[in-house]
């Protein structure tokens, strides 16, 4: 906001900024890149004789995200949703679409990884267009809940929000089911906020907790999981999950200290993917955990300030989205990897290898960024 | 566009608190984990980082009754290399090709090649290893280890063994003493990676080795050593198949020397001998039969073997017909030459026979219709209840694995044939050292031993920690019984076939054997000769069979020699001093003289002189007609037949 010299002598209205959330979202990425290095050195060197392998890729993303970020930050989150000068489409509506599109793609053109086509390969570059469908929806569902927030009142407001997001949330659970939750708890969330009655949100997170179950206990390939995490110790495929319990336990109060972690050796496959939080209790141990676990609610903390004092509804649901998103993910990786729930995989934010999902979230922070630099505070 | 209202902020701290008591929920369970399952889970990844390491216990050493070391250990080393720590290869493959004498692509393909550790060789010198430990090589391991090593080489092989490619005895005493020497191993507990790659400067558990202990034997190297020279010497010179000699000291059943000619390497035991090996030239042998043939090799016939054996036997049934009383030394018998039994005619070795003779005639001349008189007496049941005194029916118990015991008739079935040539040693097998511990009880005073080698076991610092005891049973034949077989036996070497073995100074007793081979007229015999000795108070008893040898074959004539010989070298070596008869030192110019002053004489004074003394050998040196030293040196008293020498100028 431009200030003018005549306006010293009152009370100012300044434009925010929540440098907070920017140095928590710094440090937390820093912290990934170390906690990377450390997880992932020993194959790294072994499979491909370079130490840095894992490390200087994320380091460039993250690098990349970290700019995206603080340009994202500086542009009024309001533009996503005003018609672009030139072909007067909303940009929202755009994206939106266009993830619809490379979710299609993905499904015909996708390098399978695993048993699952998640990944579209454009030149030497891999992109999962699953985490770019998270913002899509964040700000679909923000957009389309604020265009007429009443509706949300009623049961019929959710449905029609269901109904417009519905395809793009088909498409992302077809091919992966753990991003699909999220989508899903994403969009229920904003809608929670935005509505005053809450008795039909219990009774579809009642349908919704039943159909989740159908899928889980009925679907062969995940029923085997839940098998696998009823008997962790025993089932062949709860090997992952056991040697992360391993890596956990062995931390004990104080951990093994940074680097000396035994099960990243080979023990964890890719323990610098989704098991890294593992390796940090092993390394860093309940302390480091709780501290980490900590760093994130702070996070969320800014993100909820930012969210409740919003400038209007958009702002705060869209902040709710992201502030959804990044808990949802932190809570089901931990509980995943502390095998409380059946194994799936989520990356943790910020801190597990993957470029599509830091880039993503670093965007997201950034909109929140600039959430808080709308907002008009009183010095 | 729309306000955010207040009711919408109530809503996001509602996610929020949400949030929070998940994340409680979620600390809770890391808590849980990393507290109170931190033991469980953690001594399970424990067991799961590491990996068990042995480290080989030191194996006991065999040692002799003079505390000879006759097994033990050789430091050897391992030589390895660790791909990643190589700093300078091209050196490493120069310098360990040179070393280890391996071809240098040999060694640079194990060089070059990726892997944790690659073994370069094994069962290296240890100077050599010292060699390469100097270079100071990146990525060159040493490893020490221990090979068993016999310093005497092929050394009473069949008796003392070897051990296998784990230490552990494969015959003979390193399998029999296998719990003694072994020891403990040790392990060291190393963290590996998960794909079993040692992780460096972990902290290693370490459980140390406890070496085995020592063994001590009765077996005396010395005496094993004349025993073997003395069976060679036959082996050679009658082109026998094999040679067995067992030496043992009567009173308490310890085994003194237990040879099987040809012996064998110890420290090359998977390698055929020569004597065997010369039969299969140009051929190439299968494994099968390379592993029989080492078997046999390995083989100790003196207590696996059983034979025949023959008219040494006889001592047994004299013994049993004293003992019973059916037998008086003054019995006359007559022998004409052959006797008949049943519907069967037993021969005499003497064709003519050996007429009227008395009994110790009998037993001097070997005179088999005399013992077929003497078994008849006995009967059947008294022969058995001897042989059962005696431990025939019996394994001796002696320390060594793979003993045979002996092939006898049912009691049943034996007829007036079977006793007949029973008498003599003949229709039934016996092992030799049965029929040593037999004849032991005989002249020992009637007591039954139990032959043996092991003595005692220490620890490594000396500590006795096991002293072995061995069943003896008294009074299976009267001593009285026992007196007159010493006697009997005493002039089977002075007067009869056993003369042979007559050494001056010594009082020596014996029987002979010639066993003929089955099948029968083959040509194919057995000679054989069981001495004690001193006669009176026997120290030493000792037995030999010749198996086939070329010639002349008797027992007396080929086997008497080499127990005379044997105890002609060993008798003063156990202490037992030469007491010469008045007799013998007239017959054999026994005595001692003192050495005259020769010194100042000429070579024609000396030509006389010399025939007045009872010099042996004499070693003249120098060029001159003068003695100017002499040795032995004036005044010491020799014995006769010495060697002079002589030093002219």
């Amino acid at each position: 906001m431009a200030r003018t010299a005549g306006e010293t002598n009152r009370k100012k209205l300044h434009s925010y900024y929540d440098y907070s959330l920017l140095f928590l979202t710094l440090f937390l990425v820093c912290f990934g890149l170390v906690m990377i290095y450390s997880t992932s050195s020993y194959n790294a060197q072994r499979l491909y004789g370079d130490a840095t392998y894992y490390l200087s890729k994320q380091a460039l993303l993250g690098g990349a995200g970290i700019l995206i970020m603080l340009f994202v930050s500086k542009v009024d989150y309001r533009a996503y949703i005003s018609k672009t000068p030139l072909i007067r489409i909303k940009p929202v509506t755009i994206l939106y679409f266009l993830c619809i599109l490379l979710q299609i793609a993905v499904i015909i053109f996708g390098e399978e990884t695993k048993g699952a086509k998640r990944w579209l390969q454009i030149g030497s570059i891999s992109f999962q267009p699953s985490e770019l469908s998270k913002i899509a929806v964040i700000l679909m569902t923000a957009y389309i809940v604020q265009l007429a927030p009443r509706r949300l009142d009623k049961i019929w407001g959710f449905i029609r929000v269901v109904f417009i997001i519905a395809p793009l949330l088909l498409l992302v659970i077809s091919e992966n089911f753990s991003t699909g939750l999220i989508i899903g708890i994403i969009m229920v969330a904003i809608c929670f906020v935005a509505s005053k009655k809450k008795a039909y949100f219990i009774l579809s997170g009642l349908v919704m907790g039943a159909l989740a179950s159908l899928m889980i206990f009925f679907v062969d390939f995940r029923s085997d999981r839940v098998d696998a995490w009823i008997n962790v110790e025993t089932h062949e495929k709860g090997y992952q999950i056991l040697q992360g319990l391993y890596a956990i336990a062995s931390g004990g109060v104080f951990g093994k200290g940074l680097g000396e972690s035994m099960q990243k050796l080979g023990f964890i496959p890719e323990s610098h993917n989704d098991m890294i939080f593992s390796v940090i209790c092993e390394e860093l141990g309940l302390f480091g955990a709780v501290a980490l676990i900590l760093l994130f609610i702070l996070l969320l903390w800014r993100i909820f300030i930012i969210a409740i004092n919003a400038p209007d509804l958009f702002g705060g649901l869209v902040a709710t989205g992201v502030l959804a998103h990044i808990a949802s993910q932190v809570l089901i990786n931990i509980a995943v990897v502390t095998s409380t729930i059946p194994s799936t995989g989520i990356p943790l934010p910020f801190i597990s290898y993957g470029g599509s999902s830091l880039m993503v979230i670093l965007f997201e922070i950034g909109i929140v960024l600039s959430i808080s630099n709308q907002i008009k505070a009183q010095r | 566009m729309a306000r955010n209202r207040s009711f919408n902020k109530r809503n996001i701290l509602i996610v929020v608190v949400v949030i929070l008591l998940v994340t409680m929920v979620l600390t809770g369970r890391l808590v849980y984990l990393m507290i109170f399952k931190s033991e469980y889970y953690a001594a399970k990844a424990q067991e799961l980082h590491e990996r068990e390491r042995p480290i080989k216990a030191k194996r006991g050493s065999i040692y002799d009754i003079n505390g000879v070391e006759i097994a033990t250990n050789k430091p050897v080393c391992t030589i390895s290399v660790i791909h990643s720590q190589i700093e300078e290869p091209e050196k490493v493959i120069e310098v360990l090709s040179r070393e280890l004498g391996l071809s240098e692509e040999k060694v640079r393909k194990r060089v070059e090649k990726r892997s944790s550790i690659e073994r370069i060789k094994s069962n290296v010198q240890k100077e050599v290893a010292d060699r390469i430990r100097e270079y100071k090589l990146k990525g060159v391991m040493v490893d020490e280890d221990y090979k068993r090593y016999y310093p005497y080489d092929s050394l009473a092989s069949k008796v003392i063994g070897f051990t296998g490619s784990d230490n552990q005895g494969v015959i003979g005493l390193e399998v029999k003493y296998e719990e003694y020497l072994k020891g403990i191993n040790g392990t060291i507990l190393t963290l590996t990676t998960a794909y079993g790659v040692e992780i460096e400067n972990a902290a290693e558990d370490r459980i140390e080795p406890q070496p085995g202990n020592d063994l001590y034997i009765s077996l005396d190297v010395n005496i094993q050593k004349y025993a073997e020279q003395a069976s060679y010497k036959v082996l050679e010179s009658k082109s026998a198949n094999n040679v067995k000699l067992i030496v043992m000291n009567p009173q308490n059943g310890q085994l003194y020397a237990m040879v099987n000619a040809p012996e064998f390497n110890l420290n090359d035991p998977y390698t055929l001998i020569n004597e065997i090996a010369n039969d299969y030239v140009g051929e190439t042998i299968s494994d099968e039969k390379l592993n029989e043939l080492l078997n046999g090799m390995w083989r100790n016939a003196c207590i696996s073997d059983t034979y025949e054996p023959g008219s040494a036997f006889k001592i047994v049934t004299t013994t049993a017909a004293l003992e019973e009383g059916v037998l008086n030394l003054t019995d006359r018998f007559f022998c004409p030459g052959h006797k008949k039994v049943e519907d069967r005619i037993i021969r005499c070795h003497k064709a003519g026979g050996h007429g009227s003779q008395s009994f110790v005639d009998g037993i001097n001349n070997s005179c088999n219709p005399v013992f077929i008189e003497v078994g008849a007496r006995l009967g059947a049941e008294n022969t058995y209840k001897y042989y059962e005194r005696l431990g025939l029916f019996s394994k001796t118990g002696v320390d060594l694995p793979g003993e045979a015991n002996s092939i006898m008739h049912k009691l049943d079935i034996i007829g007036a044939v079977e006793l007949a040539t029973m008498s003599f040693g003949q229709s039934f097998q016996i092992t030799p050292l049965q029929l040593l511990t037999a004849a032991s009880a005989a002249i020992n005073g009637g007591t039954l031993v139990t032959p043996h080698f092991g003595i005692e076991v220490r620890t490594p610092d000396g500590r006795v920690v096991k002293t072995f005891d061995y069943k003896t049973t008294e009074n299976v034949i009267s001593a009285e019984t026992s007196e007159t077989m010493k006697q009997l036996l005493e002039s089977v070497v002075s007067d009869g076939t056993g003369k042979r073995a007559y050494l001056p100074g010594f009082r020596v007793g014996g029987k002979t054997a010639t066993s003929e081979k089955l099948p029968r007229r083959t040509g194919k015999y057995i000679s054989s000769f069981i001495g004690f000795a001193p006669a009176d108070d026997p120290q030493v008893i000792a037995i030999v069979l010749i198996d086939e040898p070329v010639g002349i074959y008797y027992g007396g004539t080929i086997a008497a020699p080499v127990i005379a010989d044997l105890f002609d070298n060993i008798l003063p070596y156990l202490g037992i001093e030469e007491k010469y008869t008045e007799q013998e030192l007239k017959d054999y110019d026994i005595g001692t003289f003192e050495v005259p002053n020769f010194v100042g004489k000429t070579k024609n004074e000396m030509k006389d002189l010399l025939k007045i003394y009872d010099f042996g050998d004499i070693y003249p040196t120098g060029d001159g007609d003068i003695v100017i030293e002499q040795f032995p040196l004036p005044g010491e008293k020799v014995n006769r037949n010495s060697a002079l020498v002589l030093y002219y100028e």
